[in-house]
């Protein structure tokens, strides 16, 4: 794959050619968009505005960074970072940079959209929002009354809106809500949660040694942790960094382990082993804060550096003597967990293992360690839902031990889906979800969506998932809406606002709009629950705290602090039964739990076949921006990795198109030949290989790793397990 | 003499190749789409070594603002000028297209502009520095791998980091003074 370097070198080749060379340039500033637009009569012509700069928050991914979006004739022309914003830390990333490209976008969804052809065909008719609406409202009181109303079931992932949408699905009387986190971080927030009641946040900034497995920082950005382990200490501070793939966090890593996939939890057995066994734990701290650790030290007897060293290509002695430095820079230590966590079905054992290691080394609410979440409060938003009689339990009720009532368990709701057990569900209301790229197995996900009798997508592109809906409603983007305050939880907590920083382009409306409409023909007695500007909104949750607004106002972002505050969590009871850190857990026990994580081997790859890894990078966010013409250039399509030696064992060439195959699936595209991976893995970047034609960029260009992807999943917490896929390769 | 002599002095160890200085510069300063316009470039150095012994860096560059600039010298009608701090500039309305400069500078850090109709390049944001505010490229850096700043100033940032550490310039031998300096 040709890398923006390769470019530069050759832009030369440009010299002397007429300018026809070129002819194909896309017009780069927005201004050139909006003026393309309105010679099609897609907007209006250009007004003459004030400059403005207003403040708003990123949401190109989900770390909400802060922005400042620079305004000129109501045009914004630039987003630059809020400096104020203790969070992200004066910085933007790519992603961040092209919000601009994601509002002056000529592939958004412009006005509603209804079906005309058959599902995924693409054929659509412009509609008036009054006729949509109409539509949705008509299809969801009758799928009611033919199904219940838990005969609909609405997706979601996170954002500021989010809220408006989920009161929606209580309002109209749906259990079932299936949202993000079972194909991301649901394992992660089960393991730290039964060991310290919460899921922390380490502290990156101040900690002296980080250990990572596959949390891949430099390129899978989470602010302020990927800023603060490349700034801040001058480089006194180590990082040890796991992966099969060499990323951009190995290059930068003092030490990187190609990792055996899956055998993560063996290393870290391996370390807590040596710590206990040399007796390199923080024996004050067990003693007062943790329970448990007698019957650690008993199980962790036959997990030695030496056994681990087989288990998972990594040296004893250099897990010994990492286990050694680990406990000696403690309490300024870390095992960081990541976020995604969707990696084995083990992974909330193996995050267990993680959390066991921190506690027993002493690394909490310490400068340095494990940092339970600080959060400010806001008014909450009180609301009476109706209550209807014949609603049955969520579909997935029982389907996994640790369910989350809002969230769902994603995979295990589609098999029930599709199984009709135990009551069919036939209507789907989406929002900013794209499962038929997140979740594995596409083809499950697509007959899942072939049996619906009502499918509606409100997005901002074209997604796959909105390709192959009825409806499709289009919101505006982060940067044509106001939002609701947001309560960021972390290290530093903040309060985050978007102010509107531009009209909606187009027909596009913002979700408690879209909502309001909806609900308005349900119901009056669900309106009532919606019926206010979202400025009223805003209002009412900043009512506590005039201080918070003011300095919103002021400075686009609220903190009580701009430093961390540690030890608050000393002296009071965790949100463990117990009420301290649970090493050995009690509740695991009594639910048929392993009560302390016990390793299982993965299953190795079979002769000829590779274990599919997926990853994120610092281009793309999830499915979502593969398609914006500024990152488009950055990577224009994904490839398959493949190790060198196995590529001339199978006697393939750099470059040339390949087919994998998964039970699943089968999916084409570019080889590249890297000593960038192990052996016996492949991997490819996700969010390629789309459906919709509506993503013109991309349309037609590399594969899709949902479609490979086999549906494993975490028992415990429901979390998909997408590294536990083999796949076959061939020359296409 | 109150003169400024601006320069950028980078840390690549920093680097992590996030393109976040790429596309701040698209925006910035109205780059075509397109991946053969660009004012500034992050090189992905060739990988070093073979599995699993591995490294790579990574390499931000742009306009050098050099202090002796072929591209200037060239230019048959002084649309490329140097203004008395430094920074080298492009008159669009001057520029007939010839790509003279482009040949001429051995950085590659020309390209022409099909929108404007003239040869383009970075000028470390001069129409942001001169507002008081800092090149789009500097700022949004989650890493701040680039540091920006008056090198006539003893106390600037870029004076102080230049003064502790050893640094180097890109293709010395080409006399061309360059004021991008990476340090070691
Ligand atoms: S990390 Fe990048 S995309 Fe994510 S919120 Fe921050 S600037 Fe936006
Ligand atoms: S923004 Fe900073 S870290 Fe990212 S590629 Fe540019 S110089 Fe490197
Ligand atoms: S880097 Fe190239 S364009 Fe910039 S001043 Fe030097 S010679 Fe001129």
């Amino acid at each position: 794959m040709s890398r923006l370097l390769d470019n530069k070198l050759s832009r030369r080749r440009f010299l002397g050619l007429s300018s026809c060379a070129l002819a194909t340039v896309v017009v780069g500033s927005q201004v050139k968009v909006l003026r393309a637009l309105a010679k099609s009569g897609e907007v209006g012509d250009l007004t003459r505005l004030p400059d403005k700069s207003v403040f708003t928050s990123c949401e190109m991914c989900v770390n909400k960074c802060g922005v400042i979006a620079r305004v000129r004739n109501g045009v914004i022309y630039k987003l630059d970072p809020n400096p104020d914003y203790i969070k992200s830390r004066d910085m933007l990333c790519a992603r961040g940079n092209a919000g601009i490209k994601a509002m002056y976008d000529p592939d958004r969804l412009k006005y509603p959209l209804i079906r005309e052809g058959k599902r995924g065909e693409g054929k659509w008719r412009r509609a008036s929002w009054e006729e949509a609406l109409d539509l949705v409202a008509k299809n969801l009181t009758e799928l009611g009354e033919k199904y219940t109303r838990a005969g609909t079931m609405f997706l979601s992932t996170e954002g500021f809106q989010e809220h408006f949408f989920l009161m929606l699905a209580e309002c109209y009387g749906s259990p079932n809500t299936v949202r993000h986190p079972t194909l991301c971080l649901a394992s992660n927030i089960q393991g730290f949660g039964a060991t310290f009641g919460t899921n922390p946040t380490p502290d990156v900034l101040n900690a002296d040694y980080i250990i990572m497995s596959g949390a891949n920082r430099a390129e899978a950005f989470i602010t302020p942790d990927t800023i603060d382990l490349l700034k801040g200490d001058g480089g006194r501070r180590k990082l040890v960094y796991l992966d099969p793939r060499f990323t951009k966090t190995s290059a930068k890593a003092d030490e990187w382990y190609p990792i055996k996939a899956g055998t993560d939890m063996a290393f870290i057995l391996a370390l807590i082993h040596v710590i206990v066994t040399e007796s390199l734990y923080d024996r004050g701290f067990i003693e007062t804060m943790t329970v448990g650790f007698d019957q650690l030290a008993v199980h962790i007897e036959p997990y030695t550096p030496e056994w681990a060293a087989a288990e998972c290509d990594i040296p004893a002695a250099d897990i010994r003597r990492i286990a050694r430095e680990f406990a000696a820079a403690a309490p300024k230590a870390v095992y960081y967990q990541g976020r995604r966590s969707s990696f084995f079905s083990n992974d909330t054992q193996m995050r267990r293992a993680m959390a066991i290691l921190n506690a027993i080394a002493g690394n909490w609410d310490v400068p340095g360690g494990m940092i339970p979440n600080g959060k400010i409060k806001l008014a909450e938003h009180v609301y009476i839902a109706p209550w209807y009689d014949d609603i049955p339990d969520r579909l997935d009720q029982g389907s996994v031990t640790y369910l989350s009532a809002k969230d769902g368990a994603w995979l295990h709701f589609r098999d029930r889906v599709l199984a009709a057990e135990p009551y069919p569900v036939k209507g789907m209301m989406i929002y900013k979800q794209n499962p038929l790229q997140a979740a594995p197995n596409r083809a499950k996900t697509l007959q899942m969506m072939e049996q619906m009798e009502f499918i509606c997508t409100i997005d901002i592109t074209m997604s796959d998932t909105a390709w192959y809906s009825d409806v499709v409603l289009p919101e505006a983007t982060y940067l044509e809406r106001m939002d609701p305050v947001e309560s960021l939880p972390g290290i530093l907590p903040v309060l985050s606002l978007r102010y509107q920083c531009a009209e909606p382009l187009f027909e596009s409306k913002p979700n408690l709009w879209i909502m309001q409409q909806i609900a308005k023909r349900l119901d009056e007695e669900v309106f009532e629950s919606f019926d206010y500007t979202i400025e009223e909104f805003v209002d009412h949750q900043l009512s506590n705290n005039p201080a918070a607004k003011q300095m919103l106002e002021e400075k686009g972002v609220y903190y009580e602090s701009p430093t961390p505050v540690y030890r608050s969590s000393y002296g009071k009871p965790l949100r463990t039964k117990s009420g301290k850190i649970e090493i050995y857990s009690e509740k695991y026990a009594e639910n048929g739990l392993d009560p302390l994580p016990v390793y299982t081997a993965p299953e190795a790859p079979p002769a000829g076949r590779y274990r599919l890894l997926v990853g994120r990078h610092a281009y793309f966010t999830h499915g979502t921006t593969q398609n914006n013409p500024w990152l488009h250039d950055l990577m224009p399509e994904n490839t398959l990795w493949l190790n060198t030696q196995e590529a001339k064992k199978l006697g393939l060439k750099h470059g040339r198109m390949v087919q994998v195959k998964s039970p699943v699936g089968v999916q084409t595209l570019k080889l590249e030949v890297t000593e960038k991976i192990r052996p016996d893995c492949v991997y490819m970047a996700h969010g390629f290989g789309v459906l919709s034609r509506g993503l013109t960029n991309i349309y037609g260009k590399g594969a899709c790793d949902a479609a490979l992807i086999e549906d494993k999943a975490c028992p415990i917490s429901g979390n998909a397990a997408m590294h536990e896929t083999f796949v076959e390769i061939s020359p296409a | 003499m109150t003169n400024k002599r601006y320069a950028i002095v980078l840390d690549t160890r920093k680097c992590i190749d996030c393109k976040a200085c790429t596309v701040a510069c698209k925006a910035e300063n109205g780059v075509p789409i397109g991946r053969d316009n660009y004012r500034n470039w992050v090189t992905t150095e060739k990988l070093r070594g073979t599995y699993p012994n591995l490294g790579q860096s990574f390499t931000p560059g742009q306009c050098m603002q050099c202090g002796n600039t072929p591209c200037n010298h060239v230019c048959p009608t002084k649309a490329t000028g140097v203004n008395p701090d430094g920074l080298v500039t492009v008159e669009e309305k001057k520029c007939i297209g010839c790509k003279y400069c482009m040949t001429a500078c051995p950085y590659n850090a020309r390209y022409y502009n099909e929108e404007t109709k003239a040869v383009d390049k970075c000028t470390f944001c001069a129409h942001r520095i001169y507002a008081g505010g800092l090149p789009a490229c500097v700022e949004t850096c989650p890493t701040k791998v680039r540091v920006f700043g008056d090198l006539n100033d003893p106390n600037s940032e870029v004076s102080r980091l230049l003064a502790k550490h050893p640094s180097r310039v890109i293709k010395p031998e080409m006399g061309t003074k360059p004021f991008l300096f990476y340090l070691m």
